[in-house]
């Protein structure tokens, strides 16, 4: 990763330090000159924000607090939420002196001189370091307030840097709120964040339904993709309809038999076990030979265990052994069972030329 | 189907349960003394057989967990009630058309206008949720599609 580069770099030049906090804690309450000097640190250094959910009584602490993050040899667990609990040792005291001695020497002068306004956010700690355990989880301990106008000011700041930032402005399935990080270069007015999150929202989906519709991985452009969708939905429906159009033809007439052998399929499917109680079932006896052929078959099939897909080499249905999950093939079995329930009187119907591609 | 790790949530059951939904409500429907008596091919039971797909296939994904579905669901109790016509545009949140109507991207706006009138219960969706909503709708079609099609080669008579 390239931050982690930069970032060596620019612990060389600020002196030891070793990853160099681009910490704007803001719900420092005390230090005036300290908190905006932590804000104007160096633009090389990283990009960060930190929310403290509590308001740490001095600055220093809370300085220490928001250095000790990435700086202490064993960087303590980024538990975004709730108090962060920071060893306070005599190095992030001197760290913290040092990052103000820095920051006073390098003047942005781009902070918007906000204070703790955000304090009740929960900390969030967005690190584009080097950290090793960074995963997505600790990218994804985000939390946001309703009001992004917060977050403009901070990316107002955080435009500062000359280093590229790093692009963080994923968007959070699981949580309620989105962070989102203002880019180089673009507007950082809360309708453009928010229309920007909005838009990655929008392509994220995008992405899963290019997987799912086949053929449209290739498709390039948002207007394309989204016609094959429509077409798509459009020709599965059409299919719906032509099947059930097809059913209707084919069903001359009914049986009752059915609710035996549905109630006893719920739980069987529900429980897993379709084969034994499937088979237990009292099946309604009809007269059909296409019946009873198919009720000997299912008798054979009793003896190789449970869980093992049943052999279907020897019985006409090729088609069937294809389905991985055990599941489908009992599924087709009982399906075929009813579906043979379904057509008592037409005899034209023959287990062994049964064929169905699944 | 690779389990990778999607924040959103678009997992369907798997085909037997909605086999044994749609069976289930074809019995139903075969119960209905105007279903069998008719013998000929009315459009009735097509559209009868039809609607039971699609009752099915909602129930099957999970009827009141999904937007669509709760959306057919209604329709469909409705249609069977009385005659009204229902209201696919939603209308409660006026902020969130209102929102829609400023924010949207004039590109995207004709397809997702589209996918709205194909999708039930698309009207009162913002465009990231229409798109979640299309995902599952998706994979519940080609579920049903499947277990109808095998439904089908199994009965037709050779």
């Amino acid at each position: 990763m390239d931050l982690t580069g930069a970032f060596g770099a620019r612990s060389a030049a600020v002196g030891a330090c070793r990853e160099p906090p681009g910490l704007e804690s803001l719900h420092l309450g005390g230090g005036d000159g300290g908190f905006t000097a932590l804000l104007e640190l160096p633009p090389t250094q990283a990009v960060e924000l930190l929310h403290f959910t509590d308001p740490s009584p001095s600055s220093s602490q809370a300085a220490v607090a928001g250095i000790g993050l990435d700086v202490s040899p064993p960087p303590p667990p980024l538990h975004a939420y709730g108090a962060l609990t920071f060893p306070s040792n005599a190095a992030l005291m001197e760290r913290a002196a040092r990052f103000s001695v820095m920051a006073n020497e390098q003047q942005n002068g781009n902070v918007s001189g906000e204070t703790t306004t955000t304090s009740s956010v929960p900390s969030n700690s967005d690190r584009v370091k080097t950290e090793p355990g960074e995963t997505d989880s600790s990218q994804r301990l985000e939390n946001n307030r309703c009001g992004i106008g917060k977050r403009k000011e901070l990316d107002k700041k955080v435009k500062g840097s000359t280093k590229k930032k790093s692009k963080s402005s994923e968007e959070n399935e699981k949580l309620p709120y989105v962070h989102v990080r203002a880019r180089r270069g673009q507007a950082t007015d809360s309708h453009s964040l928010a229309e920007r999150a909005r838009r990655e929202k929008i392509n994220a989906r995008m992405k899963l339904l290019q997987e799912l519709v086949p053929g449209c991985d290739k498709i390039q452009g948002t207007a394309l993709v989204l016609d094959e969708i429509i077409n798509h939905v459009q020709s599965l429906q059409r299919q719906v309809e032509m099947l059930s159009m097809r059913l209707a033809a084919v069903n001359p007439r009914i049986d009752f038999n059915l609710d035996t052998l549905l109630a006893s399929e719920n739980c069987s499917l529900i429980d897993g076990s379709f084969n034994g109680t499937a088979m237990q079932l009292a099946w309604p006896h009809q007269v059909t030979e296409t019946e009873q052929s198919f009720h000997h078959r299912q008798l054979q099939l009793q003896q190789p265990p449970q869980p093992q897909q049943w052999p279907y080499d020897g019985l006409n249905q090729p088609a069937w052994g294809r389905e991985d999950d055990q599941g489908h093939g009992n599924e087709h079995n009982s399906l075929m069972a009813v579906s043979e329930n379904l057509m008592v009187g037409s005899a034209s119907l023959h287990p062994n030329q049964v064929k169905m591609e699944l | 189907m690779a389990s990778a790790y999607n924040p959103i949530y678009t997992d369907v059951p798997e085909k037997d349960v909605f086999a044994l939904h749609f069976l289930q409500t074809l019995s139903n429907l075969r119960t209905q003394n105007s279903f069998s008596s008719p013998d000929n091919k009315t459009s009735d039971r097509v559209k009868k057989i039809k609607k039971a797909a699609y009752v099915s296939m909602a129930r099957a994904a999970g009827a009141t967990n999904r937007l669509w579905s709760r959306s057919l669901l209604h329709q469909a109790a409705k249609r069977n009630n009385k005659n009204v016509r229902f209201l696919r545009r939603k209308r409660r949140v006026t902020w969130l058309m209102r929102r829609r109507s400023n924010r949207g991207d004039p590109i995207e706006d004709v397809a997702a206008e589209r996918l709205r009138n194909l999708v039930p219960g698309g009207g009162g969706m913002e465009t990231s949720k229409l798109m979640e909503e299309t995902a599952h709708y998706i994979k519940c079609l080609s579920m049903q599609v499947k277990v109808m099609q095998c439904l089908v080669d199994g009965l037709s008579p050779k």
